[in-house]
């Protein structure tokens, strides 16, 4: 019936019957498997080892291993005692649940299903690109000519000097850091390099990375890659190497130890006192104690909160890319900055808590996801996807005409998975942006301070980048497609925005219907077409780009914020 | 609420406590670890905590907390319930349960053959969680509790289809 490219993969179908499919997608395995009885027959197949697993379960483990050894316990003595323990506590600490409502929400449960997808998208990548990132500065450092002396600038908390690193010969570090290294199993002899990190990071049996694009930390000029990888086993909890974007130099590396002890290290840029021709240590201030790594800025506690620590504090979500999907909520009242999550996973969770716990003020609230519910007990594999929305004719004509352009069916399946996950990106970057542009309006702005302003034009211009490109990669994968379709581009009127926030409201809205018509345009969203949808998507993609550009135009005029 | 989490640890528990053993713990230190699960559930929700799947949420901290405990037992070896010997133990059966007992112990080999990530992934599933659950009780991401999964569900098949 059909040639084997056409038929789904099967994680791709464990996935469908255990449900764990976004809607639109599962829809699409539905339509699929309602024309081909080879992949019908695959899951079938699956669900008998399923059932296997379940016989397995109740015949095996339930009756041959070993019964407790005592008879169960009575709680309620227990309760009774938690009861009199938790009444002792401060009221509000009770009665406080956190807002497990999202600022972005969205209608439906095929919107949910979009969020769900674009966090589970981010929470997956990112250990991929930074194994692929190390890959590529190793690569990169391989194949520069070897500087012959660099100097590397350690900081902890008690310390700070200059190393000269000479090629292949390092000069001996204080013995108490050499032994940090090695509890941290971090090659101390060229630290900041990528391949001690990467030796690093593959050396941990349990680790979660996180990749954002930040302003480079010692000149504060262009873009750095920064790759965190945090774990939950060994001395180390966390370890983050900051690589600049266009030749994925590693300008500063950060090893953060479990007992709140820290050594960064980073380029010492400054032009060097001493002979730069030796491999000796030049220990300038061992004895001064060392302000921690910025990122760790301890402030005194305040009495009241501003707009300004609430930059902050988003600059510093904004840092570990929790701008872009997580479901976290930060809220300001006069006295506390309160970050609420849902369904953030325990290892996010204590990423944020540590990048927030030296920030005065600050709470951080999470609670658990408000998620499908879960039948207690059930063991079956039952997918709960909805109904497939029934095409009209002209969506189907669309949907035909679409596949011949791309070459088949199975092409059609990866351009729309493909263009749907561009989508997802444009909109998360959309909405990061949207948030900035909400809580800083205009006016508000005049009350943040110039170095405020420059955090804030920084983020802003982050997102507009990063939106830049996914568009224009929007662009070049979709309109060639769509001009075989006849659809053309028109001139729109430009934007009428007067301010980068006002911009970013009409980049929001201009994302949203670059998304309707897209879900109509693929087929996984009801809709109704119209003959121009082409020419529609066409011009709703340029007019989301002309109005970024206007945004983007506004932010550089004010000065960068 | 102590109706609620009563109700729940009477229902779970024994699934828990399985669980606990195939995680290497000893039957006693399991079934300690148990209720000491149960009674962490009531004082969150206590406390205010919006716990919507609280089994799923017993499965996660069980884990964690299993891991520590095992990880506390590290001079002795971890629990071997020693299946096999159990299941070719000599008992009065028919042909029928022969042949069923055969293929359960094909099955057992080859749930014991997956990597140790294959089959945290496949327990905790088979308890009902879900990916995103699992992922979080793992530490890892919900599509590679899919991956994990998929693997498992493959090499199991190979057994099952013989």
């Amino acid at each position: 019936m059909s040639d084997f490219a056409r038929h789904l993969e099967d994680g791709l179908l464990m996935r469908y019957i255990d449900g764990e499919l976004p809607a639109r997608k599962a829809r699409q395995v539905e339509k699929h498997l309602q024309a081909c009885w080879q992949c019908r027959t695959e899951i079938e197949e699956l669900k008998s080892t399923v059932a296997e697993c379940i016989r397995y379960r109740k015949y095996v483990l339930g009756v041959h291993l070993p019964d407790p050894p005592h008879p169960w316990a009575d709680l309620s003595r227990e309760f009774a005692r938690i009861d009199d323990s938790v009444s002792a506590e401060p009221f509000f600490a009770r009665i406080f649940r956190p807002v497990a409502s999202f600022r972005w929400s969205l209608a439906g449960a095929a919107a949910l299903a979009l969020v769900c997808a674009v966090i589970y998208q981010l929470r997956d990548t990112p250990s991929v690109q930074a194994a692929a990132l190390l890959k590529r500065a190793v690569a990169a450092t391989a194949s520069r000519p070897v500087k012959p002396v660099r100097r590397i600038r350690f900081r902890t908390s008690s310390q700070q000097f200059v190393r000269n690193i000479a090629a292949g010969k390092a000069a001996a570090l204080p013995q108490s850091l050499e032994a940090r290294f090695q509890q941290a199993h971090y090659a101390s002899n060229d630290p900041l390099s990528a391949r001690a990190f990467e030796n690093f990071r593959d050396s941990l049996p349990q680790k979660q990375d996180e990749v954002s694009t930040v302003a480079n930390p010692e000149t504060h000029e262009g873009n750095c890659y920064r790759i965190h990888t945090s774990t939950d086993t060994g001395d180390v909890a966390s370890a983050t190497l900051v690589l600049r974007t266009t030749d994925l130099v590693p300008v500063e590396g950060l090893l953060e130890f479990r007992d709140n002890q820290f050594i960064e290290f980073s380029e010492f840029t400054e032009s060097p006192s001493r002979s730069t021709d030796t491999t000796i240590a030049s220990v300038e201030t061992p004895e001064r104690p060392a302000v921690p790594p910025s990122r760790l800025a301890v402030a005194p506690p305040r009495k009241s909160v501003s707009i300004s620590d609430e930059l902050q504090v988003l600059s510093a979500l904004h840092q570990i890319g929790a701008d872009l999907g997580d479901p976290i909520q930060v809220t300001r009242t006069a006295d506390q900055i309160t970050v609420s999550g849902v369904g953030v996973p325990p290892q996010r969770r204590q990423l944020i808590q540590r990048k927030l716990d030296s920030m005065p003020n600050v709470a951080v609230q999470f609670s658990e996801p408000v998620a499908a519910p879960v039948l207690q007990g059930s063991t079956s594999a039952a997918p709960a996807p909805s109904g497939t929305p029934r095409p009209s004719a002209l969506t189907s004509r669309i949907q035909n005409r679409l596949e011949e352009q791309v070459g088949g069916r199975a092409a059609l399946e990866r351009f729309t998975s493909q263009i749907l996950d561009v989508n997802e990106t444009v909109m998360s970057r959309a909405r990061a942006l949207r948030t900035l542009a909400e809580r800083f309006p205009g006016g508000d702005e005049t009350q943040l301070t110039a170095g405020d302003r420059r955090l804030l034009g920084e983020m802003a211009r982050e997102h507009i980048n990063a939106l830049s490109a996914t568009i224009r990669s929007l662009q070049h994968d979709l309109n060639p497609v769509l001009a075989g379709l006849g659809g053309v581009t028109a001139h729109r009127a430009v934007s009428q925005a007067n301010s980068w926030q006002t911009a970013a409201d009409d980049v929001t809205r201009a994302s949203r219907r670059v998304e309707v018509l897209l879900s109509v345009l693929l087929g996984v969203a009801p809709g109704q077409p119209s003959a121009e949808l082409p020419s529609d998507v066409m011009n709703a993609v340029s007019e989301l780009r002309a109005d970024l550009d206007r945004c983007q135009q506004l932010l550089a005029q004010e000065g960068g914020g | 609420m102590q109706a609620l989490v009563a109700q729940l640890f009477e229902e779970s528990r024994d699934d828990v406590y399985r669980y606990l053993l195939t995680l290497g713990l000893h039957p006693p230190l399991a079934q300690e670890a148990v209720q000491e699960v149960f009674l962490k559930l009531y004082t969150s929700l206590k406390k205010g905590e919006d716990i919507q799947n609280p089994r799923g949420w017993v499965f996660r901290v069980a884990h964690n907390h299993g891991l520590k405990v095992r990880a506390r037992q590290s001079n002795e070896e971890p629990f071997d319930p020693n299946m096999e010997a159990r299941l070719t133990a000599p008992a009065a059966s028919t042909e029928h349960d022969l042949i069923e007992r055969e293929r359960m112990l094909g099955f057992h080999r080859a749930v014991e053959g997956l990597s140790e990530q294959q089959k945290r992934c496949l327990f905790l599933r088979m308890e009902g969680m879900r990916y995103p659950e699992i992922g979080s009780a793992l530490g890892i991401s919900a599509s590679a509790v899919g991956e994990f999964l998929r693997r498992a569900v493959l090499r199991l098949r190979k057994v099952h289809d013989v």
